[in-house]
């Protein structure tokens, strides 16, 4: 069986992402179902059913959308009918179905990959062309957090808190304080806030201030 | 690590919770289902507040929402939630009352704020999200500006900034701050006093520095030997109020003057030496002799006659002139004996009106006894008797009394009626008498009065014989000396004149002979005061006049040195007044200096003071924006960017736009999260989500901007809670979105709670989020409350099956 370069390329993505293939036809509630490829994943993915759907070359009537929707809702059946919780997502490589596939995504997720730019071997040929297969089918694979950079100490924390301590030693506490505490009301509190400590330093120094 | 999840709730009688209901926590996935109203959102509050001690959502809708939050008619309920981190449990809790909540425990500020801004999506958070796209733009007042302020806090930093602002511009400054012009005011208008007074103490300085100059002249050319300098005025003072010179000039004057009588006195000696001196000498002799002779002939008689005629006019002092004497003598005797002459006959007529009154007297006294006897004959009732008798003829008729009855034949004579007849006549005569004899009376009288009151007054005045013989002589003694005196007349008057030439004469001789005298002192008195005043004595031969010039040009020459020296005194004088009057001003100057300086100096210090907080509001403003640039470089990088791309791609997949922050470059300007859409495979957009986005995309973009946010940063609270987030997603967006939540909560150790009111949805996301390995949970909680009793949470737990369906077709 010759798969189309797309099709091993995605298989080939899923299993980097810890998926594997089974064997297809498998048999399910009794019933034989046959798929160009079938692939499922592993631990917290243990019930990802992956359906590959060869909408250019492929067999078992992959070419019609009309039979894929009733070969997945078949199995979509079969798997209600065993109880079972696998969640199936079906995976529509190349050209688009005219037809159906909106229906289709009412049993179950539907992903299609369609132009991609794949070599011979059918490898994406740049990392465009491999970001944009990896975003046709992202929702299967594993999200890569981004290290949190080593941000320095003093990056974190509620923002006022921050603040503080992004200021000079010597900064008049009073200031701050009333700054600060006028902040939530907002900004015309702030400026009356910060007018009146300033006006008070105009009594002369040392004199009681009237509380 | 172990982490901390949540563990369980309990809630009594909060909000639309009514009794109490249990809820656990404890599982990777808490599915929260539940009609319209029934408390979904109850219970996601009850979390936060139990975890914060507030419901941030609430409080941005209503302040005073703390006092809906207890059950309508409850009077009391709680909110207590249990974490478990590894085996040790932690419980948060708050009490609620009819006033508001109390947090009994709550996390601390850190974590609350993480809590808030990254593990709890309320849905006024996601609806905010959603505005942020519909409404562009990027101002500090845009929705997305609004929601990433109060996401990270930056609300309050915004208004610091702000309202910091007015600081950095002293105009703004003068007017927020209400002292700060008075005080800049006050500054300049002590520092124009200031330069003033500085001006006018070097003026004044320069005032005193030409007295003093001038003073060391002065007291150079009157030699005295002192320094002159601005201490030592005093000294000066004393040195130029010196009397020596003033001593000096009055003592010249006053031989200036004496030289000036000295030589009146020679002036007058020589003037009167200039007569004869002899010829008064021998008239005075001439008129002495004539005098004496003139004495010899009438002195005697004149003596005698004075002598007289004083002993006539005893109180009278005559002059003794005698011609004087005469003319006053004579008028007086004149006078005086025409007064006793008079004197003489009025006494002489008094004495014989006397007599004759007395005589009349007696005839007038005689003359009223008479009428009084006369009167005393004649019976008072004559008159009223005769007129009684005269009606009483008319009942008389024969010779019968027609009072006693008889008969008046028996009587002798006429008849009856004549007899009466002759009686009434009588009568009648009788009365005309007596009034003619009152009438004669009474004059009678006066005339005796008159008399007496005249002979009384006469006898009053009459004078004694002896007077009268007394007055008569001295009459015809005035008479003698007025006699004697009219014969000497002409003597005295030429005597008169004798006497006068001979005084004059003996004058004339006093004065010329005291004339000489003094001439001959004159020049004994110039010449000592000569050699008084140090000049050389009057030679013989030099004239009075030339020594006296001599003299006087020598004084004349002292006077005017001394002159000359009393006027530089007195310049030095009005110097040193300027030069005081000077320092004095200056003095003032310097304590007003000093004084304004003062003024200026707390003017400057308060100024420095609100200056200085001035700055650290500046500097507070500035680090505002380091902080604010800081968590929005922090937050808005490339990293959320990216992570932002990746969870939203996932959820959808087909949409050719993604959305994004722009960074902003440069960190001069207030930074602002701007949002763009770019385009997924490169290239901008340009537009925004709002534009670029449909309605469901634009959920999707608010949901996975606010994980991206929960996800880029380190997991402190490992708990996303969601409150009903796919509000307008389709069927694919959920699909996409379930298995999100389950790469998140399986792949990354999120507790995941989410709040659905779909059944649909709820089934599906049971399915979806099924414990998927050994360790895996979900735990599905159904709310559900009547209106008439309590709230019911019903919980169910799916624990992890071994999926066997699947098998591999042989």
């Amino acid at each position: 069986m010759s798969a189309s370069p797309i099709l091993l390329a995605i298989q080939a993505r899923l299993r980097i992402a810890g998926y594997s293939d089974l064997s297809t036809p498998f048999k399910l509630a009794g019933v034989d179902f046959a798929f160009t490829a079938a692939m499922r994943g592993r631990d917290g993915r243990a019930l990802d059913l992956v359906l590959l759907v060869d909408t250019t070359t492929g067999d078992f009537g992959d070419r019609d959308g009309a039979r894929v929707r009733q070969r997945i809702e078949a199995l979509s059946r079969a798997l209600d009918v065993t109880g079972s919780r696998y969640v199936v997502t079906v995976i529509l490589a190349g050209a688009v179905l005219s037809d159906g596939v909106e229906a289709l995504s009412e049993t179950c997720r539907v992903l299609q990959v369609e132009a991609v730019s794949l070599d011979a071997e059918g490898k994406p040929v740049d990392e465009a062309a491999e970001r944009q297969l990896d975003d046709r089918i992202r929702v299967l694979l594993p999200l890569k957090l981004p290290v949190a950079s080593a941000e320095p100490e003093t990056g974190v924390g509620p923002a006022l808190d921050q603040l503080v301590r992004a200021l000079p030693a010597d900064t008049s506490k009073a200031l701050v304080d009333a700054a600060l505490a006028a902040a939530e009301g907002g900004e015309q509190a702030v400026t009356d806030a910060v007018a009146l400590i300033i006006t008070q330093s105009f009594q002369p120094e040392g004199e009681e201030e009237p509380s | 690590m172990t982490e901390r999840i949540l563990k369980s709730l309990d809630i009594t009688n909060f909000r639309s919770i009514r009794g109490h209901i249990h809820a656990p926590l404890d599982a990777k996935v808490v599915l929260l289902h539940g009609e319209n109203g029934a408390g979904k959102t109850s219970v996601l509050s009850a979390i936060e507040l139990a975890l914060t001690g507030k419901v941030q959502s609430l409080e941005r809708a209503d302040p005073g929402y703390e006092k809906q939050l207890l059950y309508r008619s409850a009077t009391e309920g709680s909110v207590i939630l249990q974490t478990l981190c590894g085996t040790q449990e932690e419980g948060y809790q708050a009490v609620l009352t009819a006033d508001g909540a109390q947090s009994i425990h709550a996390l601390d500020k850190e974590l609350a704020t993480f809590f808030r801004e990254r593990a709890f999506l309320p849905q006024s958070l996601l609806g905010q999200l959603l505005q942020i796209y519909q409404d562009a733009g990027s101002d500090a007042a845009s929705p997305l500006a609004q929601f990433v302020g109060k996401l990270l806090g930056l609300d309050r930093l915004d208004a610091l900034e702000a309202g910091l602002k007015p600081l950095v511009d002293v105009r703004n400054v003068r007017k927020s701050v209400d002292g700060w012009l008075a005080a800049e005011n006050e500054k300049s208008r002590v520092e124009a006093l200031l330069s003033d007074h500085r001006k006018n103490h070097d003026a004044l300085d320069g005032e005193v520095k030409l007295a003093i100059d001038e003073l060391v002249r002065i007291c150079a050319s009157l030699e005295l030997p002192i320094k002159v300098a601005e201490d030592n005025l005093e000294d000066v003072a004393a040195a130029l109020a010196d009397s020596a010179d003033a001593d000096a000039f009055a003592h010249l004057s006053d031989q200036q003057r004496r030289l000036a009588a000295i030589r009146r006195e020679i002036d007058s000696a020589q003037v009167a030496t200039g007569e004869n001196p002899g010829v008064a000498a021998i008239g005075a002799d001439e008129a002495s002799k004539r005098y004496a002779l003139w004495e010899a002939e009438f002195g005697e008689r004149f003596a005698t006659a004075r002598q007289r005629a004083e002993g006539l006019l005893v109180d009278v002092s005559l002059p003794s002139d005698p011609s004087q004497f005469a003319d006053e003598a004579l008028e007086r005797l004149r006078s005086e004996q025409k007064q006793l002459g008079d004197r003489v006959s009025q006494a002489r007529s008094d004495i014989e009106r006397h007599t004759k009154a007395q005589d009349e007297r007696d005839v007038a006294n005689r003359q009223r006894e008479t009428i009084d006897e006369e009167v005393g004959r004649l019976s008072a009732s004559a008159g009223s008797l005769a007129s009684t008798l005269a009606e009483l003829t008319s009942f008389i008729d024969g010779e019968v009394c027609p009072v006693c009855d008889r008969d008046f034949d028996e009587v002798e004579g006429g008849t009856l009626s004549e007899h009466v007849h002759g009686k009434v006549r009588i009568l009648s005569a009788s009365a005309e008498r007596l009034l003619t004899l009152g009438r004669t009376r009474s004059e009678a009288q006066v005339t005796i009065e008159r008399l007496d009151r005249e002979i009384e007054a006469i006898g009053s005045r009459k004078l004694t014989d002896e007077a009268i013989a007394d007055l008569d002589r001295r009459l015809s003694a005035a008479g003698s000396v007025i006699a004697e005196l009219e014969g000497l007349l002409d003597a005295l008057r030429e005597g008169t004149n004798l006497r006068a030439a001979d005084v004059a004469a003996r004058r004339a001789v006093t004065d010329a002979q005291s004339r000489h005298v003094s001439l001959a002192a004159s020049r004994e008195t110039l010449s000592a005061f000569a050699i008084s005043i140090d000049a050389d004595a009057i030679a013989e031969g030099e004239t009075f006049h030339a020594a006296a010039s001599r003299l006087e040009q020598m004084l004349a020459a002292s006077a005017e040195r001394l002159e000359g020296r009393l006027a530089l005194r007195r310049r030095g004088n009005d110097h040193l007044a300027v030069a005081r009057s000077a320092i004095a001003r200056r003095e003032q100057a310097k304590t007003r200096i000093s004084a304004d300086a003062a003024a200026w100096q707390r003017a400057e210090d308060a100024l420095g003071r609100a200056q200085l907080l001035r700055d650290q509001g500046i500097a507070i403003r500035n680090a505002v924006d380091k902080v604010r640039s800081g968590i929005i470089r922090r937050e808005f990088n490339e990293r959320l960017n990216l992570l932002w791309r990746d969870l939203f791609v996932r959820l959808a997949p087909g949409e050719p736009f993604v959305p994004a922050f722009r960074i902003p470059a440069a960190s001069t300007q207030k930074l602002q999260p701007k949002l763009i859409t770019q385009h997924r495979d490169g290239g901008e957009a340009g537009g925004t989500p709002g534009a670029m986005l449909s309605a469901g995309n634009l959920n999707t973009a608010a949901l996975t901007l606010f994980t991206a946010l929960h996800l880029s940063v380190p997991k402190e609270l490992p708990w996303l809670i969601l409150d009903d987030p796919v509000q307008s997603m389709d069927d694919v967006h959920i699909a996409h979105f379930a298995a999100l939540l389950r790469t998140l909560s399986k792949e990354h150790g999120r507790q995941i709670m989410i709040a659905v009111h779909d059944r649909q949805l709820f089934e599906y996301l049971k399915l979806e989020l099924s414990p998927a390995f050994q360790d895996d949970s979900l735990l599905t909680l159904e709310l559900s409350r009547g209106p008439r009793r309590d709230s019911v949470c019903v919980a169910r737990r799916f624990s992890f099956k071994e999926e066997t369906a699947l098998r591999a077709a042989a």
